[in-house]
Parts: structure tokens; sequence; C-alpha cells
């Protein structure tokens, strides 16, 4: 599947979003104080409020922790819609699933970037997942 | 520290009161306080009003309709745990010295939102995607069955009981017991929970009287020992997390439990945040009441029953009472109060003499909750 080009879109959470292809990554940041990870990214590390931290780049894939199918919800997610919270590279982030159902634990999944709803003006998208072709890489 | 009472306890009925709003609630259970208590305004030395939504200066506007006005008053908002943060305010300046006699209440008019989820006023990036209450329950819910071996019907289990215990409430919002065919032929809400594993938005409110033990005295109302109060907030991070293990409840029980002398084994009753089935399960087993991963056999085996080992939410839970934000914590505490005091009629626990309040809530992303409070009551 292609992440579909959306002219005009408008993302959420878009400036910490990088396309690579058909996938995405997600950007980061590392205390190098407390090792702590954050995202999203922060100037200052919010477990030690250390200011020496560093930006970096998640992988494009994870693994679902866990998820479920909203089916009652905000309209501009249009639901029933498929959430999952996913770990990735050190970090957990809540995103939309490509999917009808919930994933189960320990799904792995690949990021990418594509619609999650739509408003009155028009569909606005975000990173979202869906299960791994072929399964863990 | 000087010892905090709890010398009366008021509750406005919760339901859908569409035409009352927060503030005529929160009179209407504080007058109804005064005059359990007798207590006049001007010996009331501060007072404190929990509320998520009810506006500004809210505690002013219910205070000074009952003549208590000129004193410290202040508005309190820790989402779900509100009301409960008030009423810790309020056992911390007994406890220092600094009052005698307290009135605390929380009160929520939510019908003012219509139907559907909570609206989450904290905009952050996981409710821009969508995020709802209903589904970081029902996630927690499909990891705690995925990881611990539990199933769809172990959660039906404690709407069943909560529904149970709450029929004879006649203050819950849902005074019916159902059947688990009911729940399971509910409408799905955010999978696995269906409408009967969720509380319902409700208004209501809730007020008690704190007290120093002289002040106490002079009552004609009976009065039970605060033992603790404690509130904590959610640590935040946004690494991997144990969903299954709500850290927050672990946190302000053991700080309970410390300030207490008094441990899990020592309760005979809990009022728990049961805002949805599966937060029984998961906070029974943070609070210590079951061991890690086996709650949902406790409540199979009548564990929490009423007349079990321990008595969850003899009052019915959030499940019956339904959860008018702000008033919730303020409410198990009025609850446990009747039950110490024997007034709680049908609802009665047999010889109770050790109850623990748990309250806790709010959606923000990085946190397992935002605030947490734990209350214990005891007879003497």
């Amino acid at each position: 599947m292609t992440t579909p080009a959306i002219p005009d879109a408008r993302v959420i959470g878009g400036e910490w979003i990088h396309r690579d292809g058909d996938h995405a990554t997600l950007t980061i940041t590392k205390c190098h104080n407390c090792g702590s990870t954050w995202f999203p990214p922060r100037d200052v590390c919010s477990s030690c409020a250390s200011a020496d931290t560093e930006e970096t780049t998640t992988a494009d894939h994870g693994i679902a922790y866990a998820s479920t199918v909203v089916r009652i919800g905000p309209a501009a997610f249009r639901p029933p819609y498929v959430l999952a919270y996913v770990d990735i590279s050190d970090v957990r982030v809540l995103a939309h699933v490509d999917a009808l159902e919930a994933l189960p634990p320990g799904t792995p999944v690949t990021l990418r970037v594509g619609p999650i709803g739509a408003d009155e003006n028009g569909e606005f998208s975000s990173y979202l997942v869906a299960e791994t072709a072929g399964g863990a890489r | 520290m000087r010892p905090v009472f709890v010398a009366g306890a008021a509750v406005h009925p919760f339901g859908k009161h569409p035409d009352l709003p927060a503030a005529e609630l929160g009179y209407r259970a504080v007058q109804d306080l005064i005059a359990r208590t007798g207590v006049a305004p001007e010996q009331v030395d501060t007072g404190f009003g929990g509320s998520t939504y009810g506006g500004s200066l809210l505690a002013q506007r219910v205070l000074q309709r009952v003549g208590v006005s000129g004193q410290p008053v202040f508005t309190v908002e820790n989402a779900c745990a509100s009301g409960a943060s008030a009423v810790h305010l309020g056992w911390q300046a007994i406890a220092a010295g600094t009052a005698d006699c307290v009135i605390a209440f929380g009160t929520e008019n939510l019908s003012a939102f219509g139907g559907g989820t909570l609206p989450l006023t904290t905009a952050d990036l996981e409710i821009d995607q969508g995020m709802v209450m209903p589904a970081a329950y029902a996630m927690r819910a499909q990891r705690y069955l995925h990881d611990f071996g539990a199933t769809v019907d172990d959660l039906t289990r404690v709407s069943v009981k909560n529904r149970r215990n709450g029929a004879a409430n006649p203050r819950a919002h849902f005074q019916r017991e159902v059947s688990p065919d009911d729940v399971e032929q509910s409408r799905p809400i955010a999978d696995p929970l269906r409408l009967l594993h969720c509380c319902p938005n409700s208004d209501g409110a809730a007020a008690v009287l704190l007290c120093s033990e002289d002040f106490a005295k002079d009552l004609p109302t009976a009065r039970v020992r605060m033992r603790a109060s404690v509130v904590r907030s959610g640590r935040f991070h946004t690494s991997f997390r144990d969903m299954t293990w709500p850290d927050i409840t672990e946190r302000t029980a053991q700080a309970a439990y410390d300030v207490a002398g008094i441990g899990p084994a020592d309760l005979d009753l809990v009022e728990l945040h049961d805002a949805f089935s599966v937060a029984e399960l998961l906070h029974a087993e943070a609070l210590g009441i079951a061991d890690r991963g086996q709650a949902f056999k406790a409540v199979a085996a009548g564990d929490f029953d009423r007349d079990g080992r321990v008595a969850v939410s003899p009052s019915g839970g959030l499940l019956s009472r339904g959860h008018p934000v702000g008033a919730t914590g303020v409410t198990q505490i009025c609850e446990a109060y009747w039950q110490l005091t024997g007034e709680a009629a049908e609802l009665q626990v047999p010889g109770a003499e050790v109850a623990l309040t748990h309250v806790t809530g709010g959606g923000i992303f990085g946190v397992d909750n935002g605030a947490c409070a734990v209350h214990i009551l005891t007879t003497t």
C-alpha cells in the first residue's frame, strides 16, 4: 500500500513526521543526562529538566502494545476507527490503525502517513500504522 | 498533625438533572449537610469545592447561599479527583490546626454536554488523534485479558456485581440490577467494552463536614476518623508503560497506608473508581486487595461482594451511582461515612470499621492518570 498523496493536507503532528518512501518515521528527543526518550520532542527533558538533549529519529516499524476499535467517538474520526498504542524506538505513541479489527498485543506494525479523519475543511492526516506485511522484520 | 474527623455527609441523588446547574446541585448538597449537622455559617473556617466543568468561583457560588461568605473559599479542579482533592485540602487545614471546621463538596452537571464520551478539554496530541476515555480503558482491558488470561465475562461480572449493589442505593443513577446477558447485549463502545461496562455521565453533588475532635464533640452527628488523605499526580513519561498496573494508584494507596498505619488486609470495604469495569480489576490489584493478575478471580469467587472478604463498591460504584466527575470522590467518602456509622441501611457491610476510598482520573497523554486520591476512614 502506498502513502496517499494528500494535496494541501493538514497533518496532525506533521512537524515531527518524516516520510521515507511509503513509510514514515518520527522525531523524538533523547536526554543525554538521564536517558529518557520523548515523543513529541522537547527542548528540556521532562524527567530531569536537563537541556542536554538530542533530536533523533525512530524506526519505521514497531510493536502494538494494545489496541481497540472505537465505536463511539468524535464524528471527525468517522467511528468505528481503530487505535493502538505502538512501541517504537523506546517511545510509545498512539496511532490510528489501518484495519477493521483491533490488533492483538505484540502485532508488528509499520508506520506511514495517511488520512485519519475529516472535518468541515476536508480530510486531515497523521502518522498511522498497519500490520507489517510478512510479520516482523 | 491533629486527628481529622468526618462529622456529616450529604448527597444530592445522582442522575440526569439537566435543569440543575452544578452550583444548584452543590447548594442542595451543602444545605442538606448544614441541616444534618446544625453547623452555623460563621463556624465554618474555610470551604473547598471540587468541580471540573462547574466554572469559575463555583465554591463561592455554592457556599455563599448558605451564609459561608467572607471566609477563605477555593474551587478545586483535578479531573475525576476534583472532589476528593477538595476534601484533601480540608483535611490539611484541620490536620495543620489552621481550621476547626471545613465544608468540602463536589458537584457536576454533565447533562450540559449531551450524550457520548466526555469532552476532554486538555488538547494534546492523543486527543487530536481521536483518543477518548473509553478507548484508553479498552486498551487496558485488552492487555489485561491478554496478559492474565481473563475474559470479557470477567469484566461483565464486575458490572453485574456493582449494579446489584447499586440497586439498593437511593442515591444511585441506576438502581436496577443487570444480568450478564444485558451487559453482553449492550451497545459496543470500544472493544472489548460495551455500554454496561462503562459508567454513565451523571449530574449530582456531595458534601462532607470535616472537623477537629473538639469541634466534633459538640455536634449531634456521629463522627468517623479520617486516618489518611493522600493525593498524587501521574508520573509523566512517553516511553513504554505497563497499562495493567496503574502505578498512580499504588503510590497513592501506599502513602495512605503508611500514614494510617493500616494495610489492605485491614479493609472492610473499598469504594473504588470503577469508571469502567476493567478499572476495578486494575485498581484492586494496585490497592493490594488482590494479587497481581488475580482480581478477576477474586470477583468470580465473590471476594468483593458486600458480604465477601472485602466489599468493593458496596454503594454500587461509578457503574451504578454514575460519575458526576467532581462529585465522585466526595460521594465515596459519604458512602464510607454511612457504612462506618452504621447508617448505610440496605447497603450496610456487616461490622464495617475500616474503609478506603479511591478515585483517579484525567485523560492526558504521558501519564496513566492525571490525579489520584485515597482516603482511609475508621470508626475510632
